[in-house]
């Protein structure tokens, strides 16, 4: 099965500092992956190459076929498409409801989505993370956690075939982070390749899924899934 | 027929009014919302702007009278009258005429009579009086000649001012240097006017150029957002030069009715003086000076906000 999501040798670089050294990794359709490591690993320069928020220093970026690390500025919204991104502070606009900032990925994405089309699918995200009810509600009016569904259903309502999250249980309580976690294993139980990026200890050693560790911007450890031990996180904690 | 599918044209007739609202929604109505909503912000770029274009358009206008005064000074220079001497007789006359007609530097020769002159001097402000003052026409009688090169008037004021047909002591309209001293002041005035329209064209891209920036500033999230979720580059940008497009539509179109107002209040005010003041300047090019303020005001606005988008907004 072809990679989703594959990084050969990158390397990203912040002046003298190597924020990325000569990163090797592989994602398939379908995996949840955990990227863990201590603050200034890594972990949010390694999601922001992915979705071409900054190019390598070095090496090669493909997500779903298409060369990150070379394409035109003028093509990076057709990169984007393909990847849903949540991200720890939600990112919604706050002067459109709920429902409107899940129809706006769809129709920025494919001018040819009616409203209509666009406000049922958006129903159907909605749906999906438990808001069915709250479509007309502006940001303000939702919690965090509801906020946080909010941002998974416009990441995920174009069905894109990788979604990538940056802490995003970083703002939420512990009940509802569970809640977020249970909705990413549906996603990924449906194809989707999930990449979160995550310091919550109890989740990755819980989940027994993929682990990706970063220390110092290297890939020191990739363990699969079910073999995430407790010992192995407080060793590199 | 059996079997045969009949494919409707409605779903083709559907998708491009979907398409058409969709772009319409995001890169119009969205502009026309935001702008609206920073008004505040736009307002000193608007003011300043209006008055730029308006100040533009003024100049525009004298500019235009001033070329027409230079064409209709530069018809006059080419125009010798050689004045005739009371007494000549039509034989001195005749012959100088005969001269004049067969030189090729001349386009034409016209007699005009002491009553003719005189008739001519009655339709001019101020000249009736003089002519009433005396018993007798104090005009002369004239030839007047049209020169084809204005550079040649000098040697034909040269050929005939010694003449016997002419008069000895006012020879002719011939006025060194006259035609030069024009050229020059309104040369100067020319070089003047686009040096204020090009500083004024700076300024005016400076400011809407910063009020944009400002607007990129007061949205970044926004777009940031737009950016992730993979809106293409024109929907990010494109909402931020129809703001400046709009701020520039809006300025120009009051500049341009000011100013054809003004040109307007002008003629209708001083007809007379004003034909003298402003020569060209009828209602017409007034439309077309204001139609090119607010062209003028269209593009500036759209242009420098796309400079600014250019620089200020990231991919």
């Amino acid at each position: 099965m072809r990679p989703i999501l594959e990084f050969t040798g990158v390397t990203r670089a912040y002046g003298p500092r190597l924020a990325l050294d000569d990163v090797h990794l592989a994602l398939k359709p379908g995996e949840l992956t955990f990227l863990v490591g201590p603050s200034g690993a890594g972990k949010t320069t390694l999601l922001k190459l992915i979705n071409r928020e900054i190019r390598p220093t070095r090496g090669e970026v493909w997500v779903d076929g298409i060369a990150a690390h070379t394409i035109k500025a003028s093509r990076v919204s057709e990169l984007r498409r393909r990847v849903g991104v949540v991200f720890q502070d939600y990112k919604l606009l706050p002067r459109l409801t709920a429902k409107e900032n899940v129809a706006l990925a769809l129709q920025v994405g494919d001018l040819r989505v009616s409203d209509e089309q666009a406000s049922e699918r958006a129903t159907d995200a909605l749906e999906a993370v438990g808001l069915g009810d709250r479509g007309s509600s502006f940001p303000h009016q939702l919690s965090g956690g509801q906020q946080q569904r909010v941002a998974l259903a416009r990441a995920v309502v174009a069905q894109p075939p990788l979604l990538i999250a940056d802490e995003p249980t970083g703002n939420l309580d512990v009940d509802t982070s569970w809640e977020m976690m249970d909705l990413f294993a549906d996603i990924a139980a449906f194809g989707t390749a999930v990449l979160i990026a995550t310091h919550n200890v109890e989740i990755v050693t819980r989940l027994q899924r993929r682990v990706l560790t970063l220390v110092e911007g290297r890939l020191v450890r990739d363990q699969p899934a079910g073999s995430t031990g407790r010992m192995a996180w407080l060793a590199l904690s | 027929m059996a079997g045969v599918v009949v494919k409707g044209r409605f779903p083709r007739r559907r998708l491009f009014r979907v398409v058409t609202a969709n772009v319409f929604r995001y890169l119009f109505r969205g502009a026309a919302r935001n702008w609206l909503r920073n008004i505040g912000g736009t307002a000193p770029a608007l003011s300043s702007m209006t008055l730029l274009l308006l100040l533009s358009g003024l100049v525009g206008m004298i500019g235009f009278a001033l070329h027409n005064l230079e064409e209709a000074q530069a018809g006059q220079a080419s125009l010798l009258h050689v004045y005739l001497r009371d007494a000549a007789p039509d034989a001195d006359v005749g012959a100088l005429w005969t001269r004049l007609a067969k030189d090729p530097r001349v386009a034409s020769v016209m007699f005009t009579s002491k009553d003719d002159a005189l008739r001519q001097a009655q339709s001019k402000p101020g000249l009736p009086q003089l002519a009433a003052a005396t018993d007798y026409n104090p005009f002369p009688a004239s030839l007047d000649v049209r020169v084809k090169n204005i550079g040649d008037v000098a040697a034909i004021d040269n050929l005939v001012r010694n003449d016997i047909a002419v008069d000895a002591a006012d020879p002719t309209s011939y006025d060194q240097g006259a035609y030069q001293r024009i050229q020059t002041v309104l040369f100067g005035f020319a070089v003047a006017g686009f040096a204020f329209l090009g500083l004024l064209g700076f300024v005016a891209v400076t400011v809407t150029m910063n009020s944009i920036r400002a607007a990129i500033h007061s949205r970044r999230d926004e777009v940031t957002i737009m950016q992730l979720v993979g809106a293409p580059r024109w929907m990010v940008r494109g909402p931020f030069v129809v703001e400046g497009a709009i701020t520039g539509a809006l300025a120009g179109a009051t500049a341009g009715l000011l100013a054809f107002g003004l040109a307007m209040l002008g003629m209708t005010q001083g007809s007379a003086t004003f034909t003298q003041f402003a020569p060209g300047i009828t209602v017409s090019v007034a439309a077309i000076a204001g139609a090119m303020v607010f062209a003028a005001g269209l593009g500036l606005g759209s242009g420098s906000s796309l400079l600014s988008v250019r620089r200020h907004l990231e991919s």
